[in-house]
């Protein structure tokens, strides 16, 4: 197979004796023969978490946490004459060397499984966050902060606008719209990506005693959050039919499919996107409940300030403001060409 | 303030209209009287103009009442939290909404002091009384730091007119009735008397609703009417009176025995542009009021918009001007003559009261000729002779139609076939406002020249929200240059474009505008070398011109 990447060849920062390249399918790390969430099949990859967007590729070797890599299997259909990939994983906290690197797993929260990469070289030390999330999330592990001489961090909430609920007050948000809605004899609809988002929903309801109705795509990954020590007591699968006195907790495309169905349903939409009103258009939701498994602005500044990293390469959302607003701070920041900047407005966060 | 703004934040989180008018009305009911007044007026209205203070006839989407832009809104947010222009202008664009992008970045910086209603009305007055847009800009950055985020973003709502919290004049009069125990339609018939929302608001609650009454010399809305999109639509023709549809300045004359005062739709006053029409009008015996058009009129006919417009714009009017571009009102129909209110009676009897009005009158106040049709085929007989008198197609007005003032209910329906259509190519896309910010739906379009395309107009209108979803994902993927929310493109894109006329245009270099263009279809079809040329615009232009 022929893999075809456009490289753009960044400056090295001297703060870094990795060299780091930035492509359309991911970042690679050609001194260690690695990539870092490469979105094609490739020889080895660091696969951050388990979101369909690159958890997809079948690479002969891939590095990622248990969780992650279960998840990975998951979705992955392999094609009889091709080889399973190789998996290697690592967990947080553990550490194990790649071609004269060491890599070690630390919680990024964002979803379950999801991992920051710590890749110590030549004396330097290098962080990858992926998708990320400082405060501790309704559902899943808490991130750590890990000081580092480079940083390659998200920015789906890079500006200041995005200010997001935490989750305390997501929670009260989330439990305050479903027991109005069947106060009146209504039932309550929440829309959530399958993986991450959506059980983190399901487990606020399903705790606070709430009959919880759990769309199938949804409903798949919950074994695996129980794996690993959730709880969604008494948790049903979402039947068309039957909804009257449950809340649902759906995927945003059945949300469409439910309104349109005339049925007694109001929706919320819970989104880092949910911060603005327009969402409201966006989301066809009544109540907006501002609250994501990314990082806001101020989550990622405060991210930024406290690893203590000379350079910060911005790789995916508001790339080139943040790396502005970090600069105008004092902090060195790029936002490389290839990065995935926040072009595609059905974004995930 | 701080209470008001709670209350449209809550407003725009139910779907349900039943409740927001509850909430509305629930809000409403415990206010004092003063207080009551001033909530109504930022709900309807929003803050008092300030009479006289740079207000043009034809308020831009950019001005307000208060003369307080967006380009002031935002610069004193920079100043306020710090942030730089590109990324506020950001933010703007990613919100859609000047206040709401206040509200949100002053989150944690403002001193989140509260705000009453009475200060928020002394704010804006102070606003709208500073002249330069410094000192606009200085006033609005001390509130940003001063007041609650919540507030500041209904205050700047407020005053950019659009709260986009779902709540139409409708549902506030509903809300006022509630919250005062009165009949709902008891205060929307009252309200259309008055045109005056908070006073009678406060005329409910005291029960004085039933002696509300019109007050010469103070502007009431305009009745206004529906596109009617295609001929077919009409129901039975012979319940409508026909008009010509005349392409003047819609006016307003108060007149008591030698007193006259004519209003524009902007509801400003402007009687001293136009002396001979008020010297007229000093001469009609009684008084009342009368609803009608001002038009630029030589041999029996109106002529062009373009012509008319000389005339704005001027406070004093040399004798040789009123000689080039001779002018008369055209009437249309009878809202209070002597002490009888009309709004509530058919057309008809209006219409015999506006008769007995300018019965005798001289030459330059006019009534508009009333026609009938019996079939569909009647009416476009009538649109094509009004179109070969150059005036722009056809009014109907229901036979039985009430005065509805600030109404547009299909009672009345305007027939304005384009003047012709063009298939333009798009050159720069903008991002919209409100629901439209995250796509780039206002669009820059060009025709072709022999050496390359020269822009001829602007449109926003006519594609359907998935269109322009498409559309956005080839232009982002077809842009050349970023300038803020604008992008220029490749020129790929073709629309065909209705409009209704052309005219000379300094600010395109193909030296033509478009009048009202609107988006037809985006032909898909079509490459941007098929494209219509600056032949036909100008083609189009010297046979438009009498």
């Amino acid at each position: 197979m022929t893999i075809l990447i456009t490289v753009c060849l960044h400056p090295i920062f001297r703060a870094c004796n990795l060299q780091v390249q930035f492509t359309e399918d991911g970042i690679h790390l050609p001194d260690i023969g690695l990539w870092l969430d490469n979105t094609q099949p490739c020889e080895a990859t660091w696969l951050s978490h388990a979101h369909s967007d690159h958890a997809r590729g079948c690479h002969t070797q891939v590095i990622g946490t248990s969780a992650t890599l279960r998840m990975y299997r998951m979705r992955l259909s392999v094609s009889e004459n091709q080889e399973a990939p190789k998996m290697f994983p690592l967990n947080f906290g553990e550490s194990m060397p790649w071609n004269g690197a060491m890599l070690t797993a630390y919680p990024a929260s964002h979803i379950l499984g999801a991992a920051q990469l710590l890749i110590e070289f030549a004396g330097t030390r290098l962080v990858y966050t992926g998708d990320i999330k400082l405060r501790p999330p309704l559902a899943g592990d808490t991130t750590e902060v890990i000081a580092c001489d480079r940083l390659i961090i998200e920015s789906t909430f890079g500006l200041p606008i995005y200010k997001l609920l935490t989750r305390e007050a997501a929670a009260q948000r989330i439990i305050r719209f479903a027991q109005e809605c069947l106060d009146e004899g209504q039932t309550p609809a929440f829309t959530g990506y399958p993986l991450g988002r959506g059980q983190e929903i399901v487990h606020v309801l399903a705790n606070a005693g709430f009959r919880t109705a759990v769309h199938g795509a949804i409903a798949k990954f919950i074994p695996v959050y129980e794996d690993y020590g959730y709880r969604f007591p008494g948790w049903e699968p979402y039947e068309a039919k039957a909804t009257a006195g449950k809340a649902l907790v759906v995927v945003p495309d059945h949300g469409r499919v439910l309104e349109s169905s005339g049925k007694n349903i109001r929706r919320a939409y819970v989104s880092g996107w949910a911060a603005l009103d327009n969402a409201r258009l966006r989301g066809v939701a009544e109540d907006l409940i501002p609250y994501s498994d990314h990082a806001d602005f101020d989550e990622l500044l405060e991210l930024v300030e406290r690893s203590g990293a000379s350079h910060v390469d911005v790789v995916h959302g508001y790339t080139a403001p943040f790396a502005h607003i970090l600069r105008s701070r004092g902090i060195s920041a790029s936002a490389p060409q290839h990065a995935s900047d926040r072009t595609n407005i059905e974004a995930e966060g | 303030m701080d209470a008001l703004a709670q209350v449209c934040e809550d407003i725009a989180r139910v779907g349900s209209k039943l409740k927001k008018i509850e909430r509305l009305a629930a809000y409403l009911r415990p206010l004092h009287d003063d207080d009551l007044l001033l909530a109504v007026q930022f709900l309807s209205a929003g803050p008092a103009a300030q009479s006289g203070i740079n207000q043009t006839l034809f308020a831009t989407e950019e001005k307000t009442s208060l003369s307080v832009g967006r380009t002031v809104i935002r610069e004193a947010l920079q100043a306020a939290t710090g942030w730089d222009r590109e990324i506020l202008r950001l933010c703007f664009s990613e919100t859609g909404d000047s206040g709401e992008t206040a509200g949100l970045l002053m989150r944690g910086i403002s001193a989140e002091a509260p705000m009453t209603l009475r200060q928020a009305e002394q704010l804006y007055g102070q606003l709208g009384l500073a002249h330069t847009s410094a000192r606009k800009r200085e006033l609005l950055t001390q509130i940003y730091r001063r007041y609650q985020p919540l507030t500041i973003k209904y205050f700047i709502k407020i005053i950019t007119r659009g709260l986009r919290i779902g709540l139409m004049e409708r549902m506030v009069e509903e809300a006022v009735a509630l919250a005062c125990h009165v009949p709902a339609a008891s205060v929307r018939e009252a309200n259309n008397r008055l045109g005056d929302l908070p006073k009678v608001a406060l005329a409910a609650r005291h029960g004085e609703l039933a002696s509300i009454e019109t007050r010469l010399f103070h502007p009431m809305d305009f009745m206004l009417a529906k596109p009617l999109e295609r001929l077919e639509d009409l129901a039975r023709p012979a319940d409508w009176f026909i008009e010509d549809k005349y392409d003047g300045i819609r006016s307003q004359v108060h007149f008591d025995r030698g007193q006259v005062r004519i209003f524009s739709r902007g509801m400003e006053e402007i009687t001293q542009a136009f002396p001979e029409i008020a010297a007229a009008w000093k001469k009609i015996p009684g008084k009342g009021i009368v609803d009608g058009e001002l038009l630029a009129w030589r041999d029996n006919r109106a002529l062009n918009f373009n012509v008319l417009q000389q005339r704005i714009a001027r406070k004093r009017v040399r004798a040789t001007l009123i000689q080039e571009v001779p002018v008369i009102f055209m009437g249309y129909d009878a809202l209070l003559h002597n002490d009888a209110l009309l709004l509530g009676m058919g057309l008809q009897a209006r219409r015999q009261a506006l008769e007995s009005i300018l019965e005798n009158a001289p030459p330059l106040l006019q009534v508009s000729q009333q026609r009938g049709a019996a079939t569909l085929e009647d009416v476009d007989r009538l649109f094509l002779e009004s179109r070969g008198r150059g005036n722009e197609g056809l009014l109907l007005k229901r036979k039985d139609s009430l005065y509805e003032p600030g109404k547009r209910t299909g009672a009345w329906q305007k027939l304005k076939r384009p003047f012709g259509t063009l298939d333009v190519v798009i050159t720069a896309a903008e991002q919209g406002h409100g629901r439209r910010a995250i796509y780039f739906s206002d669009y820059t379009f060009a025709v072709r020249t022999p050496n390359g395309f020269a822009n001829v107009g602007k449109a926003y209108s006519g594609l359907t929200n998935g269109e322009i979803k498409e559309l956005t994902k080839i232009l982002r993927s077809a842009s050349t240059e970023k300038f803020g929310r604008v992008i220029l493109v490749k020129p790929e894109a073709v629309l065909e474009v209705a409009f209704d006329g052309v005219q000379k245009s300094p600010r395109h270099k193909s030296g033509f505008a478009l009048r009202f263009p609107r988006i037809l279809r985006w032909r898909k079809d079509k490459r941007a070398d098929q494209a219509d040329d600056l032949a036909r615009v100008e083609a189009l232009y010297n046979s438009s011109v009498v």
